[in-house]
């Protein structure tokens, strides 16, 4: 059933896009629930917090990190992506601009993933 | 015309789904903003971002406050109505459209309830 | 040259691949194909088809993972290994075919005709039409009511009465057409939770059509107007 949504084979990149999406915007409501608990740590005093905050600013929580970021960066573009679409712009050329779209997640993705290495490793 | 719909029945039925898909588009398009602007002041600016003090200073500012309230609504809304998107794309949500609403509107009201704890708090 | 035909079958209980190798010249279809195999191979072979020249929609299938009409796709085109398989999301009755009952269904609730307020078939009068106002909606009656587009469509997948991409085109096409009166009638129609909401711009309709009409964009189309109205509605 679900599956289904997930299925690309012999589909076009427009259905690759759409399931990578579908499966993002998941992975990022679950972080939501689970970001809004951890911030919990915040009312319940200074040593919860940084204890929190010892545990999972660390360089085995990075790639986690990463991950999440590549899904809200992907999330963001490709839904910009299809905002432009929904309100009927830009319509004929949605191959390039799909091919654009990809080309800035990757950018911005490694960009940011540089910054939070050097962030998490203190250089 | 043997055409004419109910009107009344048409405008209470029809509201719901036009308003949640704009109300999508454009809670995203102020997403991509303000989720930009909150990874960058926590990983982008110093190294000491995540300190509690820093934290408590930034959820204590008046501009911090109001756009964390922002953050909050507008990111439970468009994390539930999408939910809400993704199960009436199922027979089930066919089924029980009524339940697939009411419970993603709650999921909205209790995530933007609990972060705005945080606010009122500090 | 020898193509090997690999067919998914269905009798009614169970679904198998079958395979048939059947000498093929250039310019050969898939139908050419399939008709082979129906005379000379294995009669019990079922699949529909009816024009051979992609204008009746009849014989689309699935070809290597991608809905085609076999009447127009060239075997040496694809290749000298064929998979064929009927259409997804539709019911299979048997082979390749597949039940088309809820589809048309769908197609007549969007009322796919001219709804004028002065139907007069006694005396009836021309209605006149400048040719701008033809190619607003002319790309769109270009529709063969295949149902490749419907077969790819991920909110068809998982949910029955999603209206889908062909019949909400065809709700697109007579209300972008200057002689109809019946728009607001339409846009209600296609506006209920089982209809344009449900399209996510995957936008796999307008890849897989086989007459390049676009259904995701009559679809983004005819969305953006029925929300349009409804905010109007809420003032008014």
């Amino acid at each position: 059933m679900w599956q289904k949504w997930f299925s690309v084979k012999g589909k076009s990149l427009f259905s690759i896009a759409f399931s990578l999406h579908r499966l993002t915007g998941v992975v990022l409501t679950i972080y939501l629930c689970m970001h809004l608990a951890y911030l919990t740590s915040i009312r319940m005093g200074k040593e919860v917090f940084e204890s929190f905050i010892a545990t999972t600013v660390t360089p085995q929580f990075l790639i986690f990190d990463i991950l999440l970021v590549l899904a809200g960066i992907y999330h963001g573009v490709n839904g910009l992506r299809l905002i432009l679409h929904e309100f009927g712009l830009t319509y004929e050329s949605r191959k390039s601009i799909l091919y654009v779209s990809v080309a800035i997640v990757l950018i911005v993705w490694l960009i940011a993933s540089y910054r939070m290495y050097t962030f998490v490793m203190g250089v | 015309m043997a055409n004419e719909i109910n009107k009344e029945e048409m405008h209470t039925k029809r509201v719901l789904e036009p308003l949640a898909w704009i109300f999508q588009l454009i809670s995203g398009l102020i997403l991509t903003v303000l989720v930009t602007f909150h990874f960058y002041e926590t990983h982008f600016v110093s190294h000491e971002a995540m300190e509690y003090e820093l934290v408590v200073s930034r959820l204590s500012s008046l501009g911090y406050k109001i756009m964390y309230a922002l953050l909050v609504f507008f990111v439970a809304f468009h994390a539930f109505n999408g939910v809400r998107a993704i199960l009436l794309d199922t027979n089930f949500g066919a089924k029980y459209p009524q339940v697939v609403n009411s419970l993603c509107f709650l999921a909205f009201l209790i995530a933007f309830g609990y972060g705005s704890l945080l606010l009122l708090v500090f | 040259m020898d193509v090997e035909f690999r067919i998914r079958r269905f009798d009614g209980e169970k679904s198998y691949w079958q395979t048939f190798n059947i000498p093929v010249k250039r310019g050969m279809t898939v139908l050419e194909g399939l008709y082979y195999i129906k005379e000379n191979l294995d009669g019990s072979l079922t699949f529909r088809a009816s024009c051979r020249m992609a204008i009746c929609g009849s014989c689309a299938v699935k070809i290597n993972g991608k809905p085609r009409l076999a009447c127009e796709t060239q075997i040496l085109e694809i290749g000298n290994s064929l998979e064929v398989e009927p259409l997804d999301n539709f019911k299979v009755i048997k082979d390749l075919v597949t039940d088309f009952e809820g589809f048309f269904k769908k197609h007549e609730a969007v009322k796919p005709y001219l709804i004028r307020k002065d139907d007069n078939y006694e005396e009836p009068v021309e209605l006149i039409q400048s040719p701008k106002e033809l190619h607003a909606y002319y790309d769109f009656t270009l529709c063969v009511k295949c149902g490749a587009c419907y077969s790819v469509c991920p909110a068809a997948a998982t949910r029955d009465d999603y209206l889908g991409p062909a019949a909400i085109t065809a709700a697109y096409r007579f209300n972008a057409d200057s002689r109809d009166e019946g728009e607001k009638i339409r846009l209600a129609l296609v506006c209920g939770d089982n209809g344009v909401w449900r399209c996510h711009f995957a936008a796999e309709c307008s890849e897989v059509c086989p007459k390049q009409i676009d259904p995701a964009k009559a679809v983004q189309k005819i969305r953006f107007k029925s929300a349009i109205e409804t905010i109007k509605s809420i003032f008014r």
